[in-house]
């Protein structure tokens, strides 16, 4: 989980920092101001030291490498309070989610849940699997029990224009 | 009066108490739901691997939702509104994107429609349908039971994309409880997250976060929690043992979803409304409700 340590030997990457920049038309980080209004309302900051201000920092000073390969930027719950509440604009959510973008460009380690919901996307349409439910009285039911209707699954084209999609550069 | 909904996966594929008590309730509102010809995962786990596909995916919605020429769209599930509400924005500033997006929905014989008006439950009963409305439909009065209300994260923020309510001080799903003619509480912990989003990455820290807030909420002793997310009644609801395992506390507090509790005040059976399938402790406020 560790983050470049800012007196750390590391190089600046401005390439890559110009890359996240260009995802995030809109949003100044260069504005950052170090309020740190963003990680006093974290949601993770309490479970897993997710720290918004140090991510922007570290963005801004080009450490975007080491950023995209740490584990720190999947513990973002997406919870939006430093969106909402971030007086320039910075936004740290969509940072992390550029972060988390380029990792996956770069074929980083990533966490196996977001691969499972994409592969299953592609196999049916749906991040999720149906499910039977098991009630307090281990009775179990399934749509069809519980009379809902038949899930529309996606007609086959689906398939193909969303592999298209996930190969675009 | 018509209207078309996108249930999103969660609700379809294994929070059918959510689905169930919006399907009975909602007709006795006078509102027919609609739903759309497909289905698609709205893009959410996609947003951390691509963007472009994730925006594709809620955009696919859309026109799927344009197919039935309805105007507005309910979609019940908070996560599925904002990456939907995101994606629209996104649409309409990018146009790289849009022109990209717009040619594969096209392949399929889809077109997207920026104008249908998205709805979550919450604001549609609250604006569309009306508090008043909603308050002549009841029958069987909730009074005596006191509620929390857990509103969620990603239906009140961010306010630039135009959200459900605002996004520090929520009210609207406290009013819709207080017209079943029950109390709500205020709470410190009250905008705290339920911490689903993580169960890809780190489930233990997601199962911490429930815990921590449902541990508060069984000291202040209220008779239930309400949610209107399908994410967070998995987590508070389905998951409340596992929950409770985790940050070393016993949990027994009733949650329920709104549309539920609705449902019971508009006097429809409780098993149609899928509340033998809530994994807590349910019968305790059962009991509570007047015959």
């Amino acid at each position: 989980m560790s983050l470049t340590d800012l007196m750390s030997m590391a190089k600046p990457n401005v390439e890559a920092r110009e890359k996240i920049l260009s995802k995030l038309s809109g949003r100044e980080l260069v504005n950052c101001f170090q309020c740190l209004k963003c990680t006093s309302g974290c949601t993770a900051l309490k479970l897993l030291e997710l720290k918004p201000h140090e991510i922007v920092k570290l963005v801004n000073l080009g450490f975007v490498d080491e950023l995209a390969s740490s584990d720190i930027i999947w513990t973002c719950v997406t919870c939006l309070k430093c969106v909402q509440r971030c007086p320039q604009k910075a936004s740290p959510y969509h940072v992390i989610m550029a972060l988390r973008n380029l990792a996956v460009e770069r074929e980083v380690k990533v966490p196996e849940g977001y691969l499972k919901a994409v592969s299953r996307i592609l196999e049916s349409g749906l991040a999720e699997a149906v499910q039977d439910v098991v009630t307090k009285k281990m009775e179990i039911f399934n749509r069809e029990s519980l009379k809902l209707p038949k899930i529309a699954f996606p007609k086959e084209s689906f398939q193909a224009a969303f592999m298209k999609i996930m190969e675009e550069r | 009066m018509k209207v078309a909904v996108f249930w999103g996966c969660r609700i379809l594929t294994s929070q059918y108490a959510y689905e169930m008590s919006v399907r009975e309730a909602f007709p006795k509102l006078n509102i027919e739901l609609v739903d759309l010809s497909e289905t698609n995962c709205c893009g959410d786990p996609v947003k951390s691997m691509k963007d472009l596909a994730a925006n594709y995916l809620a955009a696919r919605v859309l026109a799927l939702a344009n197919k039935t020429g309805l105007d507005n769209l309910l979609v019940p599930c908070n996560r599925c509104h904002f990456v939907i509400s995101e994606a629209k924005n996104v649409l309409e500033k990018n146009e790289r994107f849009s022109q990209k997006i717009i040619e594969v929905l096209k392949e399929e014989g889809l077109e997207y429609n920026p104008n249908v008006r998205i709805w979550h439950v919450i604001d549609f009963l609250h604006d569309f349908v009306g508090l008043d409305n909603v308050k002549k439909a009841v029958q069987k009065s909730l009074k005596g039971l006191k509620l929390a209300t857990h509103v969620g994260c990603q239906i009140i923020r961010y306010s630039d994309l135009g959200r459900v309510d605002d996004a520090e001080n929520p009210r609207k799903l406290d009013e819709l409880v207080s017209a079943l003619g029950a109390e709500t509480v205020d709470y410190a912990e009250k905008l705290d997250c339920c911490g689903a989003n993580l169960m890809y990455s780190h489930s233990d820290s997601a199962l911490s976060l429930a815990g921590t807030k449902l541990s508060v909420l069984q000291n202040l002793g209220v008779d239930g929690l309400v949610v209107s997310c399908p994410d967070c009644g998995l987590m508070f609801d389905s998951k409340q043992k596992d929950a409770g395992t985790t940050v070393g506390a016993k949990l027994d507090l009733p949650v329920a979803y709104y549309t539920q509790l609705l449902g019971l005040s508009l006097g429809i059976e409780q098993e149609k409304l899928g509340l033998h399938l809530n994994q807590s402790p349910i019968n305790q406020l059962l009991t509570k409700v007047s015959p």
